[in-house]
């Protein structure tokens, strides 16, 4: 028991500043020259928006992500009404005019970025729990709670683990500490310390990430009882001893953002290491075939997981698909083929390396899937034995929840991970210098804009301020454990069929209390 | 303008428009693509019970939720009827879901319209649960010999305007339509399903159930039930609970019995054409949907079977540009017609049909255009003949093994052994074995084995059979062979030896060659050194082409085989006594592993008995030894166990794994280092990712050989099938000495072979049936060669440049420049050792002409393809030449 509690000891929070000088806010604040510099508004301010060092007489540039904006206005310490010589105007960024898109709206990648830098939940006014898509998970929310279902709990007594393997099949048990692990992200579409920092956090979250189909760098090794090996089509990089490393070995099928194409690296990012580690040519763009050659129906399928099995008689197999009408008979046949875990992985996901006419086109949303497959597995009966989880479009806490109450086990994290490393959704992923965040970059100059220790606690922050925001939830409804949440689909609505009075009573997701 | 046959055709289309049927249309309820399919066809009636051992082989194929068998050319004794109703009556089977709507299902669609010869139930066991492994009770089936009543034809025919049809084809028409009719009423409607039609046809039946193929002929005690041809299905449906076999394969036309591998991308599409035809499929699988076009194509359409063919799979690309203007002309229009429901996606038909009006029994193997599912044809010939089709090839040596056991006149080694290439110029992805009189006034039978196009495929003609009770002879020459052996175990060097063997091979008879394998059996007890010399001789013998004068080489090939297991068997025991360099263990054995008291000790692993994967399988037996510190294998006794060399990690050097027998899937996939040599034939996915080490082939490899392998060196004696080598990276080094289907290298990575890439060299060579090498008629049949290859490169053996730049896509033929000679000669010289096959006297040598390697060979590099080179951003969107246009 003392073990299982140390392992389960939540990783620290620490500050994980921005890296760049000035990070976006949702508002703007100017600083006229009439200002005389007499540090009331530093004074004041308690988000220190206003900094002032010590013996340095001159104002500095507001800190303006910090700032709660207009919301302020009632406190005796807005700065805007305070500051004697009228110095100082409070505006909403126009920035944000041009950030973000209907999906990541930039309220939402703006509280990402400040979830990862502090661990906490945005003070400032955002709505991150929804997008502006209307459809999917944001016309979804969760029934009104019962009062006196309500848990007083402590959030370190609620647990979020999740098991992986169900199956009951002599192969070793695992269980992930959150109910999130990362998707696969390849060495070469990625800055290989984004990468490595992606693996430290889920060794310090207790988690998984993965590989994606890139190969297997040395630098995973530290974190090796962390990290997925995935074995895609193209199965670069992916040899014996990367399968012998791994606790779970992640069949990638089909991904959601393009279903039917299989990955692809343009030729740009094909740099001297990257086709090293893929053992090809360089700068030649890689196209991994669709489907699997050596699988075309489902017994090629157990043949092929059977051969991982062989290779490493302690793995665990995931199998990755996208959504297809027919999700619910493929997760079926993959449970027979002997998988522990099934991987939906719905339309909404993908970069901007995704081709447009696929990621925007085709595959069943994921809040349709993981329902059918939910259901099916269950009137199958091998619903107990089987790990669900899902994956496209998943951006937030709020979203994992629904997910989960959909019928899901878990939620494999892609796109919001990158987020926290201040990704700001330009979607110039393909290209070697296009990603001016130095992520997805295996640029020279670019690519060492990151280092692994703030990926990896930026990360860290992110997941447990997200986990701050289940433990409200599962209070709320009176649960002790993200498994009770399991398919409570009983528990959600959905705005489309409420009358359009009654929409507003749903909040997005549980108040939360902001104590500063 | 219409012609008469036209309106005929309409005719009948339209009489089933009449036909009631539900107008909602169901999706596919289970979405399934794997089984595995099994047929044979024999020139004598064989028993039901030979179908059972290949149908345990494709276990792993299937998962026991769904079995069945079919029969062509039956019994009229053991039906209880005379040949001639056999010949003339349809043999109407229905399955019995609900045991009470019989006088149901009589009154509405039998009585009425069918004259009933016979009736009755068939045997069964008496209870399910006897048959062990058998969940759902079986449907009772009723059998009846019937022929549409008189009056009811002559009013279908009238009510239909179908006088200008052949009666007897009207017949047929009916049989056909009344099933549809049972079928509607008693499955397909909304409400409960109680009875189906398994099969109408004259002279052959269906029968299925829930659970595994072979428990069809235990339930339904076919065990001694003889047939010319039988087929077998093990279905893999993705949904759990299935209570009864409606969904089964074999699905019925009228007299042909389909089972099928694969998955239809297009099932929609297919069956939209079929409704345009007034045909609405009923059991919902595409299996079904396959037989009811592949029925339009033949019995309404009236096309023979090379354009039924053409429809399923149509010849395309390079392939349709070899085929004869004629023939261009015929399939453009069949393919004009009948592209939209030919069937898209993996699928392999196996197709049991008796043809009364031909007087006729044939199995058809089918593949699709890309050869997307595994396939192996097999052909014995001799006093009896057999034609073989499996999706793997250890069924077919178990169907074999299982009749040799029999009939000594069947031997467990085929002839031949091949593959079908899709769509093809060549072979027309298609193989006919057709059993008809052989017009010897005695009744017997004869098969002749065609392809799409009616080339007969044979064996070598006037060989003797090995007739296994023939053991007693005694050679002639056993005096002059014992002295041989001594003399030769005596030295050193063994190449006297082998060369010795295989230079008597033509003069030998069986006799002689079986004294010589005994003698070295016996030899082999003496020493460890002899052993080691007698497994060597026998391997040689095994594995070498050579003529083998009189003899059926597939008679030369058991000999040697047994003598080799018997040298394998009688390895001292693991965990025993004695000293021998061989240790023996098999599944009973397993707990009993040890470490090797040496480092050159070998263990003798018999793979017969132990499971085709799992934890328990013989490959994690083999990754344990190793890990105990064997170094040496020999693994025989294969049935299909798969992964064989997987598992053993890194840094293996050193270590050899030697298999004989009917190795199994994935063998060396993963391999990085070890060297595994494989004596036989090898099936599909072998070497899957192997990064480095040797694998050594002396036969055929399957499909999708070396997928995704980072490097190693390979050495193929025969072909590869279909996409080998497909999205390799690094540095695999392979020699095939033989051709491959199609797609050879597609995607290939393998950086700039001078600079430590990857490279094949692809010699389009084989063997006769004398043991010596010819060219094949072409190096590479396929339209794909080294497709949107970035790196490395083909070596060609064409020396008379049969191949052109239509089958490249993004490569360049050059000319091979001193370096790259300098580069291949190595790997030539081990090719040579290990196969006999000479760099100078058959490689270099053509028509009997030494050549310059330069005139022998052609070299295929990759270009920079600017689809793989530019993709930016930019040129994705907006073109390349977006900037200059701006």
């Amino acid at each position: 028991m003392s073990k299982e509690n140390k392992r389960r000891k939540l990783p620290e929070t620490r500050l994980a500043p921005s890296r760049f000088r000035n990070t976006i806010g949702k508002y703007t604040i100017k600083r006229s020259s009439s200002c005389t510099s007499c540090g009331l508004c530093a004074e004041l301010c308690p988000y220190g928006v206003h900094p002032r060092y010590k013996n340095f007489g001159r104002p500095l540039r507001p800190v303006e992500h910090k700032c709660i904006g207009f919301a302020c206005r009632s406190n005796d310490y807005y700065c805007i009404d305070r500051c004697p010589e009228q110095a100082l105007t409070l505006r909403l960024n126009p920035v944000l005019e041009t950030l973000g898109d209907y999906r990541w709206t930039a309220e939402m990648l703006l509280a990402h970025w400040e979830m990862a830098e502090t661990g906490q939940l945005p003070v400032v006014g955002l709505e991150y729990d929804l997008g502006n898509s209307g459809g999917g998970f944001d016309k979804i929310r969760f029934q009104h709670p019962q009062p006196d279902a309500y848990l007083d709990i402590d959030d370190a007594d609620i647990d979020m683990s999740i098991e992986l393997n169900k199956r009951g099949d002599g192969r070793p048990r695992r269980s992930i500490s959150i109910p999130c692990y990362g998707g696969g992200m390849s060495y070469g579409s990625m800055a290989l310390s984004a990468l490595v920092g992606r693996a430290k956090a889920a060794k310090a979250l207790d988690t998984l990430t993965c590989t994606g189909e890139g190969g297997y760098p040395q630098e995973f090794v530290p974190y090796a009882d962390y990290v997925i090996t995935q074995v895609a089509t193209g199965l670069f990089g992916v040899r014996e001893e990367t399968i012998l490393y791994t606790p779970v070995v992640e069949f990638k099928y089909a991904q959601g953002a393009k279903p039917g194409l299989g990955g692809h690296l343009l030729g740009d990012k094909v740099t001297p290491e990257v086709a090293a580690m893929r053992e090809t040519v360089v700068g030649s763009s890689l196209f991994s075939p669709f489907p699997f050659h050596s699988v075309y129906s489902v017994e090629d399928h157990k043949k092929h997981v059977d051969w991982v099995k062989e290779i490493n008689p302690d793995v665990l197999v995931s199998v990755k698909v996208s959504t297809p009408t027919d999700v619910d008979m493929v997760a079926v046949g993959s449970y027979y083929a002997g998988a522990h875990i099934v991987h939906i992985d719905g339309s909404y996901g993908g970069t901007g390396a995704a081709p447009d006419i696929a990621k925007k086109n085709i595959a069943m949303p994921i809040e349709y899937a993981i329902p059918k497959v939910h259901q099916f597995l269950k009137e199958e009966g091998v619903r107990d034995e089987i790990c669900l989880i899902a994956s496209g479009g998943i951006r937030n806490a709020m979203d994992v929840a629904k997910a989960i109450a959909l019928g899901a086990d878990g939620a494999v994290i892609g796109t919001a991970e990158i987020v926290a490393l201040e990704c700001v959704r330009c979607g110039n992923c393909e290209s070697g210098r296009g990603c001016a965040r130095g992520i997805a970059s295996t640029d020279e100059e670019l690519g060492h804009m990151i280092s692994e220790d703030y990926a990896a606690q930026r990360i860290v922050n992110m997941y447990m301020a997200w986990r701050k925001q289940w433990c409200a939830l599962l209070r709320e409804l009176g649960m002790r454990s993200i498994k009770e949440l399991v398919g409570r689909s009983d528990l959600l609505v959905h705005l489309d069929y409420l009358e359009e009075t009654e929409r507003a009573g749903y909040k997005p997701a549980p108040q939360q209390h902001v104590i500063i | 303008m219409q012609t008469q046959e036209d309106s005929l055709i309409n005719n009948i289309l339209r009489s089933r428009g009449k036909i009631p049927r539900l107008e909602s249309i169901g999706k596919k309820p289970a979405e399934e693509g794997g089984c595995g399919v099994t047929g044979f066809i024999s020139s004598i009636p064989v028993r039901g019970r030979h179908i059972y051992e290949p149908s345990i082989q494709m276990h792993n194929r299937g998962n026991g939720k769904g079995g069945g068998i079919a029969a062509v050319g039956l019994s009229a004794e053991a039906l209880g009827v005379s040949q001639e109703v056999l010949d003339s009556h349809y043999l109407l089977q229905i399955a019995l879901l609900d045991p009470d709507c019989r006088p149901q299902v009589e009154a509405a669609n039998i009585q009425p319209v069918l004259e009933v010869h016979k009736a009755a139930a068939i045997d069964t066991v008496d209870d399910y649960r006897q048959v062990q492994g058998l969940e759902v009770r079986p449907p009772d089936v009723w059998r009846y010999f019937v022929r549409v009543k008189k009056e009811a034809l002559e009013r279908f025919v009238e009510e239909n305007c179908l006088q200008d049809l052949d009666p007897r084809r009207a017949e047929d028409e009916f049989i056909y339509q009344n099933s549809v009719r049972i079928n509607q009423k008693f499955y397909a409607s909304l409400g409960d399903q109680q009875a189906f039609v398994l099969s109408h046809g004259r002279n052959m039946m269906i029968l299925k159930i829930v659970g595994y193929a072979e428990k069809v002929v235990e339930y339904y005690q076919l065990e001694d039930f003889k047939a010319h041809g039988w087929i077998a299905h093990q279905r893999y449906p993705t949904k759990g609970r299935v209570w009864h076999p409606g969904g089964a394969h074999p699905f019925i036309g009228l007299d042909e019995a389909l089972v099928h591998n694969g998955d239809f991308a297009n099932y929609h599409a297919v069956s939209e054409y079929l409704r345009q035809h007034n045909i609405y499929p009923q059991f919902l699988t595409d299996t079904e949907v396959s037989v009811l076009l592949l029925d339009l194509l033949n019995r309404t359409f009236g096309y023979p079977m090379e354009y039924i063919i053409e429809a399923l799979a149509p010849t395309t690309e390079y392939d349709f540009d070899r085929l004869p203007s004629e023939k261009q002309r015929i399939y453009r229009a069949i393919q004009s017609s009948h592209i939209g429901a030919s069937p898209d996606g993996p699928w392999f038909f196996i197709i049991a049909r008796n043809d009364p009006y031909r007087k006729n029994f044939q199995l058809i193997g089918i593949t699709d255009t890309s050869m997307l599912r595994p396939q192996v044809f097999a052909l014995q010939d001799g006093e009896v003949q057999i034609g073989l089709i499996c999706s793997e090839k250890q069924a077919i040596d178990a169907t074999l093994q299982s009749l040799a056991a029999e009939d000594d006149r069947f031997c467990p080694v085929a002839d031949k052994y091949w593959n079908a290439r899709g769509g093809s110029a060549t072979d027309g992805g298609a193989f006919i074995f057709t059993v008809s009189d052989a017009g010897k006034e005695d009744g017997s039978k004869q098969l002749v084995c065609t392809n799409k196009f009616g080339e007969v495929v044979s064996a070598p003609e006037n060989q003797v059979p090995l007739t296994l009770q023939d053991t007693r002879a005694v050679s002639a020459q056993a005096g002059e062979i014992d002295r041989a052996v001594a003399d030769g175990l005596a030295e050193a060097d063994l190449s006297t030896l082998t060369a010795y063997s295989i230079r008597q091979m033509a003069d030998w008879d069986y006799a002689s060659l079986r004294h010589f394998c005994s003698v070295l059996v016996s030899r082999a007890d003496r020493s460890d050194a002899d052993k080691t010399k007698a497994i060597d001789v026998l391997t040689a013998l095994n594995d070498r082409y050579y003529s083998t004068g009189e003899k059926k080489r597939s008679g030369v090939l058991h000999t040697v085989r047994q003598s080799l297991t018997e040298l394998f068997s009688s390895s001292p025991k693991i965990g025993g006594n004695g000293s021998s360099r061989y240790r023996y263990i098999d599944r009973k054995l397993r707990p009993s592993l040890t470490a090797p008291d040496s480092r050159d000790q070998v263990l003798v692993l018999n793979a017969r008995e132990f499971e085709p994967e799992g934890d328990h399988c013989d490959a994690r037996l083999i990754v344990e030894a190793y890990q105990k510190g064997w170094k040496n294998f020999i693994c025989y006794g294969y049935k299909g166990q798969r992964f064989t060399g997987c598992g053993l990690a890194n840094a293996t050097e050193g270590v050899r794994i030697d298999v004989y027998d009917s190795s199994g899937d994935y063998l060396a996939s993963g391999i990085d280092g070890l060297e595994i040599h494989v004596h036989g034939n090898a099936q599909d996915q072998l070497g899957q990712i192997m990064k480095s080490g040797k694998l050594v082939i002396h036969g055929d490899v399957g499909q999708t050989f070396m997928y995704g392998a980072k490097g190693g060196e390979v050495y193929v004696l025969g072909n590869a099938a279909g996409r080998p080598l497909i999205n390799a990276v690094g540095r695999p080094r392979v020699v095939i000495n033989g051709t491959c289907l199609d797609y050879l290298a597609e995607s290939f990575m393998a950086g700039d072979p001078h600079k430590g890439g990857g490279f094949v060299i692809l010699n389009g060579m084989q063997f006769d049936h004398n043991g010596v090498l010819h060219p094949q008629p072409t190096p590479y049949p396929g339209s794909n060669l080294f497709s949107l290859a970035s790196g490395g490169a083909i070596y060609l053996r064409d020396p008379h440049a049969v191949l052109v730049d239509e089958q490249l896509n993004g490569g360049e033929f050059v000319d091979l420049s001193p370096a790259d000679w300098e580069l291949i000669l190595p790997y030539l010289q081990e090719n040579e050792k290990l196969f006999g096959i000479s760099v100078e006297k058959d490689l270099l040598c053509v028509d009997g002409k030494a050549r310059d390697y330069k005139s022998v060979y052609r070299k295929v590099q990759a270009v920079r393809l600017d689809v793989l080179a530019k993709a930016s951003a930019e040129s994705e969107e907006w073109g390349e030449d977006w900037r200059d246009s701006a």
